[in-house]
């Protein structure tokens, strides 16, 4: 069973023959969490939303998204420009709070506990999920505190210089690197950079890892070692990536999400359901390339 | 149809008339060079008041001419043909020279006249010590509470400077039960001699400075090296000093401050990474061109010009007549209300500017403060002055035209500047860094102080020193806090009567308004205040150019 997320209006817009829409939406609404069981995955889930709705100003960007992402996974978001695949990501670390104009309505649990109860700190909330942005970031800094800002910041103990060494291992740039620690992430290539930006994030040791479109401002090389990097990931961590490469989310992911315009979350399923067979035809339409 | 038309213009390109175009790009490069033309005519004028260039001998021209401006031309066209990079390390490290050699004197002045060398090795100490602690509390800040670690360190500088109980035991009527640090060091029976504590304060600064640079180009143990040969060069100057008529004290000062920085920018353009040795050799013929032009002038003895602007005119005070007339107090002045300015308004400006870009919210009042900064910008200064004389002459008591007041009233003036060009500097951040950070659970305060801050610096350090160049040359508000016109000493406190270089200047042309001092004192002291304005300047540009972000 796939979990649709379909209201009335978008019904009616949309061409979609499907007699049973509003049966579909009673079903859903009924299922509401359980639907992880019978749904995309059998892993147990890590981030859990409940009808998040997101509004910028007066312009809702999100509408009662509902979605169980499954730990040491990577779950594909895609849909088309604007349609608020990554305001929901950054939903689950509440980079939103950082806007002034934007206001978070539903529930979004980790690991059970709601990330919007008022005792949660934003900032301790960050520490347990990283992220990685579009555009490499690096800070103008050593190659060396950029991995160990999370750690300093975080008042971590450890030996730092081996968890320098671990998460460059992980990120796929330890070998390049090895030699020029104390050199500036600055002076990197765009890949390298935004490898850099993965060792960073994953060097505190989150619980989750958010990407947003980490591979989009990089060349076909670097993203296709940005892409075995987040398989490899997968393994231990539990990785939500956004992109709007549907080659991407095929190739890498292992439950896709379709969000479509208007901030609505019309299908959520294993990748491969996705692509071989939606359930909706505005799903098939956009994969198809009919739009979007 | 369109086709035609088409075709019709590609067979005869018809004349578009550009004359409007050209006449308009010829007024905009007028309006552009009106300004600086007018100003480059008024400075021709007030320097050859100044400096009368045409009362020197043809032979002391032909002489520099020949030792000087054939070999500099010469050699540098030479070295700028072969490597670019080379001739302009070369000419950076001559124009640091100049530029630290003016700072050393300004240094100079400050420990000769005005701080006692025996008070500043105090204070020096004084302040070294609870530094030491505030660095060891640092480096284990893992282990200690930032609370504790803030209570410590107040309680370090407290002591060290105020002693135990200090000024709240003077209000309980309490004597002072420990002496502080300060009083402890002035109070040694034994003093050692005034160049030792002046090489003890300013050539320790200076070897601390560079040795830390060099430790972070290479490493530690280099560092501790350099920062012991950069004491070693203080301490032998005293010694060498009077054998080439230097006092030790002015001596000490020119290397720690001109002579070592200089040495060590030296070391890293020449043999540092992607090393130039060759702009070494620029520099020495500039310099050596000097050296050998100043000895064969004096040994042919041909004079030079009649210059205004001498060592008679930095070294002395006001006079009644116009030959005799100096800058010095106002120099000395000029720089303690610099120094004033700055330790106010930085920290002022700075804090205003972070609370607005990175903590205020968007609402009524910040868009209120933020209009109003901008119009206090434009708040004509003699306001600032009449401002500086209410608040803090009138209500508060100070007494009129003290460095602690006129610095006061300089740092409110210059203060919209600083926050404005701060604020500038902040928000060119790149938004994305902001983002890095704030991802990885860092609090505003850390993303401030890791990532805005130490990005922003160069940028907040050029505003602020472009803004103390508009409070250098400020006159209004000085006369209007009342600093006195004529002063014969340097302030020795922030409470003693202050004068400044503008004011001095006002002074010369208004009230010992004579055809004397039209001619004479009143250029020569616009020259020495646009040389230290032009100092300031360069210092802010170098800053500008070094850290401007590369990509």
């Amino acid at each position: 069973m796939s979990q649709q997320n379909t209201n009335e209006s978008n019904a009616r817009a949309d061409s979609s023959p499907d007699p049973t829409d509003d049966e579909m939406l009673i079903q859903t609404d009924v299922s509401g969490s359980v639907s992880s069981s019978g749904g995309p995955s059998r892993r147990e889930t890590v981030v859990s939303a409940e009808n998040i709705n997101v509004w910028y100003g007066e312009n809702q960007a999100l509408q009662d998204i509902t979605m169980d992402i499954p730990e040491k996974s990577v779950t594909a978001m895609v849909g088309p420009s604007g349609c608020g695949k990554s305001t929901f990501l950054r939903c689950i670390n509440r980079m939103n709070d950082l806007i002034d104009s934007a206001r978070v309505e539903g529930d979004l649990y980790l690991r059970g506990k709601n990330v919007y109860d008022d005792d949660v700190d934003p900032v301790a909330l960050r520490r347990r999920v990283g992220m990685v942005f579009q555009k490499p970031n690096p800070f103008p800094k050593s190659i060396y505190e950029n991995v160990t800002y999370g750690l300093k910041i975080q008042d971590k103990g450890g030996d730092y210089d081996e968890i320098v060494e671990e998460s460059l291992k992980r990120a796929a740039l330890w070998d390049e690197v090895k030699d020029q620690l104390d050199e500036s992430g600055l002076d990197l290539s765009g890949g390298q950079q935004q490898r850099l930006c993965i060792a960073r994030a994953i060097a505190p040791d989150p619980e989750v890892l958010l990407m947003d479109e980490p591979a989009s401002a990089l060349d076909p090389v670097a993203t296709s070692q940005i892409e075995d990097l987040i398989e490899e990931l997968a393994e231990d961590y539990t990785v939500v990536i956004v992109t709007h490469n549907m080659q991407q989310a095929a190739r890498i992911s292992d439950q896709t999400a379709v969000f479509l315009t208007g901030g609505e979350l019309v299908e959520f399923d294993d990748t491969q359901k996705i692509f071989e067979n939606p359930e909706s035809q505005r799903v098939e339409d956009y994969i198809t390339g009919k739009f979007g | 149809m369109a086709a035609e038309t088409e075709h019709g213009e590609i067979e005869g390109f018809g004349q578009v008339s550009r004359t409007v175009g050209t006449v308009f790009r010829y007024l905009l490069l007028a309006a552009t060079m009106f300004g600086i033309v007018t100003l480059a005519v008024l400075l021709v004028y007030v320097a050859n008041d100044a400096i009368r260039p045409l009362t020197a001998d043809s032979g002391w021209y032909l002489t520099y001419f020949l030792t000087l401006v054939v070999p500099t031309l010469l050699v540098g066209a030479y070295v700028r043909r072969r490597d670019h990079a080379a001739f302009s390390f070369g000419a950076f490290l001559v124009g640091l020279l100049v530029v630290s050699l003016m700072f050393s004197g300004g240094v100079g002045l400050l420990v000769v006249d005005v701080v006692p060398p025996l008070v500043a090795l105090a204070f020096a100490l004084g302040l070294a010590i609870p530094a030491a602690v505030a660095v060891v509390l640092t480096r284990n800040s893992h282990r200690i509470s930032f609370t504790t670690r803030l209570v410590a360190t107040t309680l370090a500088f407290y002591l060290s400077l105020f002693g135990l109980p200090g000024p709240i035991g003077d209000a309980a009527g309490l004597p002072q039960v420990v002496p502080s640090f300060v009083q402890f060091v002035q109070s040694i029976p034994v003093i050692p001699v005034d160049w030792m504590m002046v090489a003890a304060v300013v050539g320790g600064g200076s070897a601390a400075a560079v040795g830390a640079y060099v430790a972070g180009v290479r490493d530690a143990r280099a560092g501790l090296y350099a920062g012991l040969a950069a004491f070693g060069a203080s301490v032998a100057s005293a010694v060498v000093g009077p054998f080439v008529g230097l006092n030790p004290v002015p001596a000490v000062v020119v290397t720690a401050v001109a002579l070592v920085p200089t040495a060590t920018y030296a070391w890293r353009g020449a043999f540092g990474e992607e090393g130039t040795p060759v702009g070494l050799v620029f520099a020495a013929t500039v310099v050596g061109g000097a050296l050998v032009g100043a000895a064969a002038v004096e040994a042919f003895g041909f004079a030079g010009p009649q210059s205004w602007v001498d060592w008679q005119f930095l070294t002395s005070s006001h006079s009644g007549s116009a030959v005799d007339a100096g800058l010095y107090p106002a120099i000395g002045g000029s720089i303690l209300l610099m120094s004033t300015v700055a330790a106010l308004s930085f920290p002022l400006g700075v804090g205003a500017a972070v609370y607005l870009e990175e903590y205020a919210p968007d609402n009524a009042l910040t868009r209120f403060v933020d209009v109003n900064i901008s119009n206090l910008a434009g708040v004509p200064s003699v306001v600032y002055g009449l401002l500086g004389l209410g608040v803090f002459v009138t209500y508060l008591g100070r007494s009129a035209g003290t460095v602690l007041v006129g610095g006061a009233t300089l740092a409110l003036l210059i203060l919209p500047i600083v926050i404005i060009s701060s604020r500038e500097a902040i928000r060119s951040v790149p938004s994305d860094l902001r983002q890095a950070s704030y991802g990885m659970g860092a609090t505003r305060w850390q993303t401030v102080r890791n990532v805005v801050l130490p990005e922003a610096f160069p940028g907040i350090l050029t505003g602020t020193i472009l803004a103390l160049g508009r409070a250098i040359g400020e006159t209004a508000p000085l006369i209007m806090i009342g600093a006195p016109n004529v002063v014969f000493n340097l302030p020795t406190a922030l409470n003693s009567k202050v004068s400044a270089m503008p004011l001095q200047v006002y002074a010369w042309s208004s009230l010992f308004a004579s055809e004397d001092f039209y001619t004479k004192a009143v250029p020569a002291g616009v020259v020495v205040l646009l040389a230290v304005l032009l100092a300031m300047n360069s210092v802010a540009i170098v800053l500008r150019n070094k850290f401007e972000r590369t990509g």
